[in-house]
C-alpha cells in the first residue's frame, strides 16, 4: 500500500485520467518485482532519481524502450544491406548521393554553387539552387564530424545509413509528441509503432537516401515543438519550432504541409474560442522568424512571400494580430455595443479574407486532388510516375496493417477529451488522410499521425483492461478539460488538489469488468501487435528491401542468382566511354547514370523541363531516320534502354514505352500520335499483329535488336518476348544510323552508339550569326531545333 | 669519325682482350603471351689470356625500353641454379642496354661456364591490324633478333620461338627455319660475330589475354591488434588489338570464338590465411566473383563486370586481411614484416605502374625498408584513421614496369614502444568517462538561470509528506503494541506491566504527535493544502487514541471484575469496530497524500 500511493506523485505533466494510471501501474509492478524494499524518499524530478526511485525505473524503462525501438528500427531497415550490400537504392537516391560527393568533396560554398553541366545537355543544372540541400548537408556533416575524430567512413555508407539512424530520431520525435498530446505510456507505444510501421520504412530503408529520410524527423519535430510552444507560450520553444522548420524547409518540400497546418491549426482554436496569449505569442514567433528562416533556403527564395501555398500563414498572421487588438481593445473599451459591433464586423472580413486564401490555396496546390486531377489529364508527365498515382485501399493496410483501423479511435479520444494540441493532432490526422487518399506518396506523411493515435488508442485500450483491480482505488488524475488554465500556473504541481475533487468519481470506470473479460482483451491486443510486428517485418523484408539496382532471381534450390546487369552497363558506361560521352536515356535512368556512370545525360529524375523530356520521348518514338536527326542535333554519342523481355523484367523500356509516346505527343502533336501505336483494336502489343509504327521505332528496334535470333527455350518460338509473352512481330531488325555498344549479361541494359555521319570535306568554321542564335532559341519544337543549327 | 672510329675499335678491342667467347647458345622465345620471354642458355668459354671476374650481357635497343625482368643464374650440376649479381653499366659507341653480371668465381682461361638468362619484355608484341572487330581474331607483330645480342662472338646458336598458335602470318626465313605447330626453330648459326643483329618479325595469332595492370595501388596496413589489411586498386586494360564495330552480346553469348581475344574472368592468388576478402569498385560490389579456398592458397576467380574487349578498361578494388602472426617479427621493440612487395594479380601480369603503401601503427620510428629489387621511395605521408592521434607513418613506393618475376618479398624494420598499445584502449575509456562524467554533471547540478520555487516546494512537500507518512504508520503500530500489552495483561494481570506500557505509549504518542504537528506546521509555511490533511489525520488519530485507551480502560474493568465477560466483550467489539473505520479512514487520508 505504502509503495502504491507513493506513485501518486505523478512527474508527468499530462493529464487525462486514465493513461497515468496505466503508467504508474505498470512502472509500479515492475518495481515490486524487481526491488520490493524500494521506498526512500519521493522526488519529482525524473532524472534525478536513482534506481530506488520510481521515477528512476520509470525513466529507465522509457529510456529503454526508446533505445529498444529505435534499435529494432534501425535493423529492421538493414534487410537490403544484409541481402545485397551497402548500396544506394533507386533513382534519386543516385542523385542526392552524387551531390553528397560532391559537398563532401568540395565543401559547402562549392555545393551551393555548382552547376551541372553533365545533367540535361545541353542546358546543365544549377544545382545548389534546385534542391533542398538539407539532406546533402546532412549527410556531409556527419561526414565531416566523423572524420574529424578519424573516423574513415565512406561517405557512401554515411548515405546508406542515414535514414535508419533518422528513423530512430523520428521515433523520440513521435515519442515526445504524443507524450505531449497525450501520456508518456501512448508515447513509447507510439515510438515503438513508428519505428517498425512500413508506411514510413518503405522510405527510410538503408540505401534509400531520399529527403524523406530526414524530413519525417523534421516534420515531427517541428510539430514537437509547436504544441510545446502553444502549450507553454514561451518564445524558448517557438524559436526551437522555427529552427526545426528551417531544417525541414532545408530539407523537403513538404514543409509545405507544416506552413499550411499549423496557420489551420491557429485558425481552429480561434474558431473555437481558444485564443489565448500563449498561442499569440507562439504563432506570432513563429511566423515571423519561420519565414525568414525558410527564405535563407535558395531554392525557396521568396516563394513565401509570393506563392499561394504560403498565404494561408499570413492571412492567419494578420487575423491573428486582429483578433489580438481586439481582445486588448475588450479591455481597455467599456462600450459594449460598439465593441461587439467592431469585432464583428472585423473578424468578419477578416474570416472572409482568410477563407479565400485558404480556398485559393487548397484548390491551386494545396489541394493536390484537383492538381493531379489536372496533371493526368494535361501533363502526362506527371502523371507517369509510379508514385503519384491514388493509393488503394490495399496499400493503406498493407502500409500501416492495424494501425488503419485503431487510429480513429484514437483520434475520438482526442476530440473527446479536446484540449490546444489535441484539436491540432485531429486536424493533422484529418489533412493528412485527405493528402494519403490522394496520392500514394503521401502516405509518408498519414503514417506518423496514425503511429501516434493508434498508441493513445491501444494505450487507453490497455490501462483500462491492464490494469490492476487494486491499485485502480487510487484515486485517479484529472479532468482534461480544465487543464488548460492549469498548464498556465504551476503545471503537473497541484494535481493533490484536483485529486479531492474526483475523488467521488474514483470508482466509476470499468467497475463491472471481471478478470475473464480483462484478460481476453488484453490477449487479443496484444495479438493484434504481435500480428503487426509480423506484418511489418514481413513487408519490410519482401516489398520494400529490394534496391531495384541490383535483381535477385531464386533457383529452384533456394539458390540466389544476382543479376548486376544495371551495373554492370553503368560501370562499361563509366570505363569504355569518353569522359564527355552523351548518354540519351529514357528520363527514369538519368540520376543513375549520371551516378554509377558518371557521364552527361539528356533528361533525369528531375522532371523540370517537360519539353527536352518529349524531345527524347519523340527520339524515342520516331523511326530510326528521324531519331537519328534528332539525336543528331542533341549530340547525342550512346542510347542507353532498358530491356526485360529475356528474363521477364517488367519494368522495362517498352512497358514504359507509352508514357514516352503521351509525352512526346504532348510536345509535337503533328508527329506522334499515341492511337498509332496501338492496334486498330486499341491494344499495345509487339507481335506480328501490332502497329507497324510500332514495330518500326527506334525504341522497338533497339529493344529487340537480333532479339528475334535468339531462342530462349525449347518450349518457345526464337525471339519470344517473356515480359509480354509474345513472339516478337519484327525480327529482321537492321540499324543504319546506330550500332550495338554494349548490352549486359542478361540484356537488361542496351546500350547503342550513334554512328557519326560520314567523312566528308571539313567545312571552314564559321562564326555563328547572333541573329540565327535568337531564332535557334526561340525555337521550341526539335524538329526545327536541329534545322537551325547550322 | 676516325676518332669516332678509334673509339670503337678501342672497345671492341677491350673485349676481344676479355677473351670471351659464346660457345653455345641457345635461346628460347617464348611469345605465347602477351610477354615476350627470351631466355638463352649460353656456354661461356674464357678463350682470353687472364681469368675474368665477370661477363657483359647486352640487349637490343629496340628492346630494352621493354625490359621488364633479366635474371642470369649459373647453371650448376645440381638442381638449384645460383642466381647473379647484375649491374647495369654502359659501353661506349654500342647502342642499347648492357649489365654486368658478376661471377661467383674468377673464370680461368680455357674453362667454361653455362650462364642462363631470362629477360621478360613487355609490351613488345603489337597488335596488327590493331583494331579488329568481334569476330576476328587477334594477330601480333614480334619484331627481335634472329642472333644473341652479346659482346661477345658466339660459335654456335640456335634460336627457338614458341608462339601461341599454329596460324602464322608470316616469319622471316633467315637460315630455312622448320616450324612445327606452334615452335619455329631458327639456326643453327655458325660463328656470328659480336653485336649482329638480324630482324626477325612474326605475325602470328595470339589470343592470349592482353591483361595489362596500367596501374595498382597496393595498401598494406599493419595493426599490432593482430591483423594486417592489404587492398590493391587496380586499373586494368586489355590492350591488344581495339574492338572495332559493335559488341554483340548475341554472337558472345551464341558462339563459341566470338570475342576469342577478350578476357572474361582470371584468378588472383591470394595467400592462404587471406580473409574476408572483398572485391568492388566505385559503384559497390561486384557479384560477378567466386572465392575458392585452397591449401595453400585462397584463389579468387575475378570476374569484372563486363567481358574486358580490346581497348576496354576496368577498375577495382579487392581487399582481405591477414594474420600478423604470419608476416610480423618481433624482438622486444624492434618488428619485422616481411611480405610480398606485390603479389599475384593473374597469370603473366603486367604491371605498368605500381605505388605500395605501407600504413605501419601509429608511433612506429626508425622505419628501413629492404625491398629485393630497386624501387622509387616517395616522400613518406600520415594517415588517419580510428582513433588516431598523431598519424600512422606511410611508406610509399613506385615502381614502373612490373611482371610476375618482380613477386618477391621485402622487409621493413621498424622499433614501436609496446606501451603505446595502451593508447587507443585508454582513448576509448577517456571518452567514455567524460561522457558519462558529463551525463553525472549535467544531471546533478542546476543549470537553470532561473530558480522554479515551484519545484523546489513540491520537493520539499513530498520529504515532508514522507516524514509524516513513516511517523503515522510508527504511531499506529503503537497502537498494536498496545493492544498486545492490554492482551497479555488480560492473562497475566500484572498492572505494572500494563501502566508502564500505557504510559510508554503516552510518551511515545506525544513524541511522535508533537513531530508531526511540526511537520503539518512546516507543510502548512510551505502554501501546501495538504496540511489540512495532516490536521485531519491527526484529529482521527486522536479519536483513536481514545479508543485504545477506553479498550485500555475496559481490560482493566475486566480484570477487576467490574464488568462482565460479555459486556466487555461487546464493547471490546464496538470499539475495536471504531478503530477499524478510523484507521481505514486514516489510511484512506494517507493514500490521498
Amino acid at each position: 500500500q505504502n509503495l502504491s500511493f507513493q506513485l501518486n506523485y505523478p512527474h508527468e505533466s499530462s493529464a487525462s485520467f486514465s493513461p497515468n494510471m496505466a503508467e504508474h501501474h505498470t512502472v509500479s509492478e515492475c518495481k515490486h518485482k524487481a526491488n520490493p524494499n524500494a521506498g526512500g524518499s519521493l522526488s519529482g524530478n525524473g532524472l534525478s532519481g536513482g534506481l530506488t526511485q520510481p521515477a528512476g525505473w520509470q525513466s529507465l524503462l522509457s529510456f529503454t524502450i526508446l533505445f529498444l525501438a529505435w534499435l529494432a528500427g534501425f535493423s529492421s531497415r538493414l534487410f537490403a544491406v544484409i541481402r545485397f550490400e551497402s548500396i544506394i537504392h533507386e533513382f534519386d537516391p543516385w542523385f542526392n548521393y552524387r551531390s553528397t560527393h560532391h559537398l563532401s568533396t568540395n565543401g559547402f560554398y562549392e555545393f551551393l554553387n555548382w552547376f551541372d553541366e553533365r545533367a540535361w545537355y545541353p542546358l546543365g543544372r544549377i544545382v545548389g539552387g534546385t534542391v533542398y540541400p538539407g539532406l546533402m548537408v546532412t549527410a556531409g556533416l556527419i561526414h565531416y564530424l566523423l572524420n574529424l575524430l578519424h573516423v574513415t567512413v565512406h561517405i557512401r555508407d554515411v548515405c546508406v545509413f542515414l535514414a535508419p539512424v533518422f528513423s530512430g530520431l523520428t521515433a523520440i520525435s513521435t515519442f515526445l509528441l504524443t507524450r505531449e498530446l497525450w501520456n508518456q505510456s501512448a508515447g513509447l507505444l507510439a515510438a515503438c509503432f513508428i519505428a517498425i510501421v512500413p508506411g514510413y520504412i518503405s522510405r527510410s530503408v538503408a540505401g534509400s537516401f531520399d529527403n524523406e529520410g530526414i524530413a519525417i524527423f523534421a516534420l515531427q519535430f517541428t510539430y514537437y515543438l509547436w504544441v510545446k510552444s502553444v502549450k507553454t507560450g514561451s518564445v524558448f520553444w517557438t524559436i526551437g519550432c522555427c529552427l526545426s522548420y528551417f531544417y525541414m524547409v532545408s530539407a523537403w518540400g513538404g514543409y509545405v504541409f507544416i506552413i499550411n497546418l499549423i496557420p489551420l491549426h491557429v485558425f481552429v482554436l480561434l474558431l473555437m474560442q481558444r485564443y489565448s496569449r500563449r498561442l499569440y505569442i507562439a504563432y506570432s514567433t513563429f511566423y515571423i522568424v519561420g519565414l525568414v528562416l525558410s527564405m535563407q533556403i535558395p531554392f525557396v527564395g521568396f516563394q513565401p512571400i509570393r506563392t499561394s501555398e504560403h498565404m494561408a500563414a499570413a492571412g492567419v498572421f494578420a487575423l491573428l494580430q486582429a483578433y489580438a487588438f481586439l481582445q486588448y481593445l475588450k479591455d481597455r473599451l467599456t462600450k459594449q455595443e460598439f465593441q461587439t459591433l467592431f469585432f464583428l464586423g472585423v473578424s468578419l472580413a477578416a474570416g472572409v479574407v482568410f477563407l479565400t486564401v485558404i480556398y485559393l490555396t487548397y484548390t491551386e496546390l494545396g489541394c493536390l486532388y484537383l492538381y493531379s486531377v489536372y496533371a493526368k489529364i494535361h501533363i502526362p508527365i506527371i502523371a507517369s510516375v509510379s508514385e503519384h498515382q491514388p493509393t488503394t485501399w490495399v496499400s493503406f493496410f498493407f502500409d500501416l496493417h492495424i494501425l488503419v483501423c485503431t487510429f480513429p479511435a484514437g483520434l475520438w479520444f482526442c476530440i473527446k477529451n479536446v484540449n490546444d494540441e489535441r484539436v491540432f493532432v485531429a486536424l493533422y490526422a484529418i489533412s493528412a488522410v485527405y493528402f494519403a487518399g490522394v496520392m500514394v506518396r503521401l502516405m509518408l506523411t498519414l503514417t506518423p499521425v496514425v503511429c501516434m493515435l493508434s498508441a493513445i488508442a491501444f494505450s487507453s485500450v490497455f490501462e483500462h483492461y491492464l490494469g490492476d483491480d487494486t491499485k485502480r482505488e487510487n484515486p485517479p488524475a484529472e479532468d482534461s478539460s480544465d487543464e488548460d488554465d492549469k498548464r498556465n500556473s504551476g503545471n503537473l504541481y497541484d494535481k493533490a488538489g484536483k485529486v479531492r475533487k474526483h475523488v467521488s468519481e474514483q470508482d466509476k470506470p470499468e467497475e463491472g469488468l471481471g478478470p475473464n473479460i480483462k484478460s481476453i482483451v488484453t490477449m487479443l491486443m496484444l495479438m493484434l501487435l504481435m500480428m503487426f510486428a509480423v506484418h511489418c517485418t514481413w513487408v519490410t523484408s519482401n516489398a520494400y528491401s529490394s534496391p531495384s539496382v541490383v535483381l535477385a532471381s531464386y533457383n529452384h534450390d533456394g539458390s540466389r542468382n544476382i543479376l548486376d546487369d544495371f551495373r554492370e552497363a553503368y560501370y562499361w558506361l563509366r570505363q569504355n566511354t569518353d569522359e564527355h560521352a552523351r548518354v540519351m536515356s529514357w528520363w527514369d535512368y538519368g540520376y543513375q547514370i549520371a551516378g554509377m556512370a558518371n557521364r552527361t545525360t539528356l533528361v533525369d529524375n528531375n522532371t523540370w523541363n517537360n519539353s527536352h523530356i518529349a524531345l527524347v520521348g519523340k527520339a524515342m518514338s520516331s523511326n530510326e531516320s528521324a531519331a537519328y536527326e534528332i539525336m543528331k542535333s542533341l549530340d547525342v554519342d550512346y542510347v542507353l534502354i532498358i530491356f526485360g523481355g529475356v528474363i521477364g523484367y517488367s519494368g522495362d523500356d517498352i512497358n514504359k514505352f507509352l508514357w514516352m509516346v503521351r509525352i512526346a505527343e504532348g510536345e509535337h502533336p503533328k508527329d506522334i500520335r499515341e492511337s498509332d501505336y496501338f492496334t486498330p483494336q486499341g491494344e499495345f502489343r509487339v507481335d506480328k499483329a501490332g502497329s507497324p509504327t510500332l514495330l518500326n521505332c527506334l525504341m522497338y528496334k533497339m529493344s529487340y535488336y537480333r532479339f528475334g535470333e535468339m531462342q530462349l527455350d525449347f518450349r518457345t518460338p526464337p525471339g519470344f518476348d517473356r515480359t509480354r509473352n509474345a513472339e516478337i512481330g519484327n525480327k529482321d531488325i537492321r540499324l543504319k544510323h546506330l550500332e550495338e555498344a554494349f548490352t549486359s549479361e542478361h540484356w537488361l541494359v542496351r546500350i547503342y552508339r550513334v554512328k557519326k555521319q560520314e567523312n566528308r570535306q571539313p567545312l571552314e568554321h564559321k562564326l555563328r550569326s547572333v541573329l540565327a542564335k535568337q531564332k535557334y532559341t526561340s525555337k521550341k519544337k526539335g524538329k526545327k531545333l536541329n534545322k537551325k543549327s547550322v | 669519325f676516325q676518332l669516332h672510329f678509334e673509339c670503337l675499335f678501342f672497345v671492341f678491342f677491350k673485349f676481344r682482350a676479355d677473351g670471351l667467347v659464346n660457345e653455345e647458345v641457345r635461346r628460347t622465345l617464348d611469345l605465347s603471351t602477351h610477354l615476350a620471354k627470351v631466355s638463352a642458355e649460353v656456354l661461356v668459354a674464357n678463350h682470353g689470356a687472364s681469368a675474368v671476374q665477370s661477363f657483359t650481357l647486352a640487349l637490343e635497343s629496340d628492346l630494352a625500353p621493354h625490359l621488364a625482368y633479366i635474371g642470369a643464374s649459373v647453371k650448376g650440376d645440381e638442381e638449384e641454379d645460383n642466381s647473379l649479381a647484375l649491374k647495369e653499366t654502359s659501353i661506349q659507341g654500342r647502342s642499347g642496354t648492357f649489365f654486368q653480371v658478376q661471377l661467383p668465381s674468377a673464370l680461368a682461361v680455357g674453362e667454361k661456364l653455362r650462364v642462363k638468362v631470362e629477360t621478360v619484355f613487355t609490351h613488345v608484341l603489337h597488335p596488327f591490324p590493331s583494331h579488329i572487330t568481334q569476330a576476328e581474331k587477334q594477330l601480333v607483330v614480334f619484331q627481335g633478333n634472329h642472333y644473341l645480342y652479346s659482346p661477345y662472338p658466339t660459335r654456335s646458336q640456335t634460336t627457338r620461338v614458341r608462339l601461341a598458335s599454329k596460324t602464322v602470318e608470316s616469319y622471316t626465313k633467315l637460315g630455312n627455319p622448320s616450324k612445327n605447330d606452334e615452335v619455329i626453330e631458327y639456326g643453327p648459326f655458325k660463328d656470328v660475330p659480336a653485336f649482329s643483329q638480324d630482324a626477325m618479325k612474326i605475325h602470328y595469332e595470339n589470343n592470349s589475354p592482353f591483361l595489362t595492370i596500367s596501374s595498382i595501388t597496393r595498401t598494406i596496413e599493419v595493426s599490432h591488434w593482430g591483423n594486417i589489411a592489404v587492398e590493391e586498386t587496380i586499373d586494368l586494360r586489355h590492350t591488344g588489338a581495339v574492338l572495332k564495330g559493335p559488341f554483340s552480346r548475341y554472337d558472345y553469348q551464341r558462339q563459341a570464338d566470338s570475342g576469342i581475344s577478350s578476357v572474361k574472368s582470371f584468378k588472383t592468388i591470394l595467400p592462404a590465411s587471406a580473409q574476408d576478402v572483398y572485391y568492388r569498385d566505385e559503384i559497390g560490389n561486384i557479384s560477378t566473383s567466386h572465392l575458392q579456398v585452397l591449401e595453400d592458397s585462397v584463389e579468387v576467380e575475378v570476374r569484372p563486370r563486363f567481358p574486358l574487349f580490346g581497348g576496354w578498361k576496368t577498375h577495382y578494388i579487392i581487399g582481405y586481411n591477414l594474420p600478423s602472426y604470419e608476416y610480423l617479427y618481433t624482438l622486444g621493440d624492434q618488428y619485422a614484416l616481411k611480405m610480398r612487395l606485390v603479389d599475384h594479380v593473374y597469370d603473366d601480369q603486367v604491371i605498368d605502374q605500381l605505388t605500395v603503401k605501407l600504413i605501419l601503427p601509429e608511433g612506429a620510428r626508425n622505419v628501413h625498408l629492404e625491398t629485393p629489387y630497386p624501387i622509387v621511395r616517395g616522400p613518406d605521408q600520415l594517415h588517419y584513421t580510428y582513433l588516431d592521434t598523431f598519424g600512422r607513418p606511410v611508406l610509399v613506393a613506385t615502381k614502373k614496369n612490373l611482371v610476375e618475376h618482380h613477386i618477391q618479398d621485402m622487409v621493413v624494420h621498424y622499433t614501436f614502444n609496446k606501451i603505446l598499445m595502451m593508447q587507443e584502449p585508454l582513448l576509448v575509456v577517456g571518452a567514455f568517462y567524460i561522457l558519462f562524467f558529463t551525463v553525472i554533471v549535467y544531471v546533478r547540478l542546476d543549470f537553470s538561470i532561473t530558480k522554479d520555487p515551484a519545484a523546489e516546494v513540491r520537493m520539499k512537500v513530498a520529504s515532508i509528506t514522507e516524514q509524516v507518512l513513516t511517523l503515522v504508520n510508527k504511531r499506529l503500530g503503537l497502537y498494536r503494541h498496545m493492544d498486545d500489552a492490554v492482551n497479555r495483561y488480560k492473562q497475566s494481570r500484572d498492572s505494572g506491566t500494563l501502566n508502564s506500557a500505557r504510559k510508554t505509549l503516552e510518551a511515545e504518542h506525544r513524541a511522535l504527535t508533537n513531530d508531526i504537528t511540526a511537520l503539518q506546521a512546516r507543510l502548512k509555511a510551505e502554501g501546501s493544502d495538504l496540511a489540512e490533511k495532516v490536521g485531519e489525520v491527526q484529529k482521527l488519530d486522536g479519536q483513536v487514541k481514545d479508543l485504545v485507551c477506553q479498550s485500555c480502560q475496559e481490560s482493566e474493568r475486566l480484570v477487576a471484575g467490574k464488568v462482565k465477560k460479555e459486556t466487555y466483550i461487546t464493547s471490546e467489539k464496538t470499539l475495536a469496530g471504531k478503530r477499524q473505520e478510523l484507521i481505514a479512514r486514516i489510511d484512506g487520508l494517507l493514500d490521498a497524500l
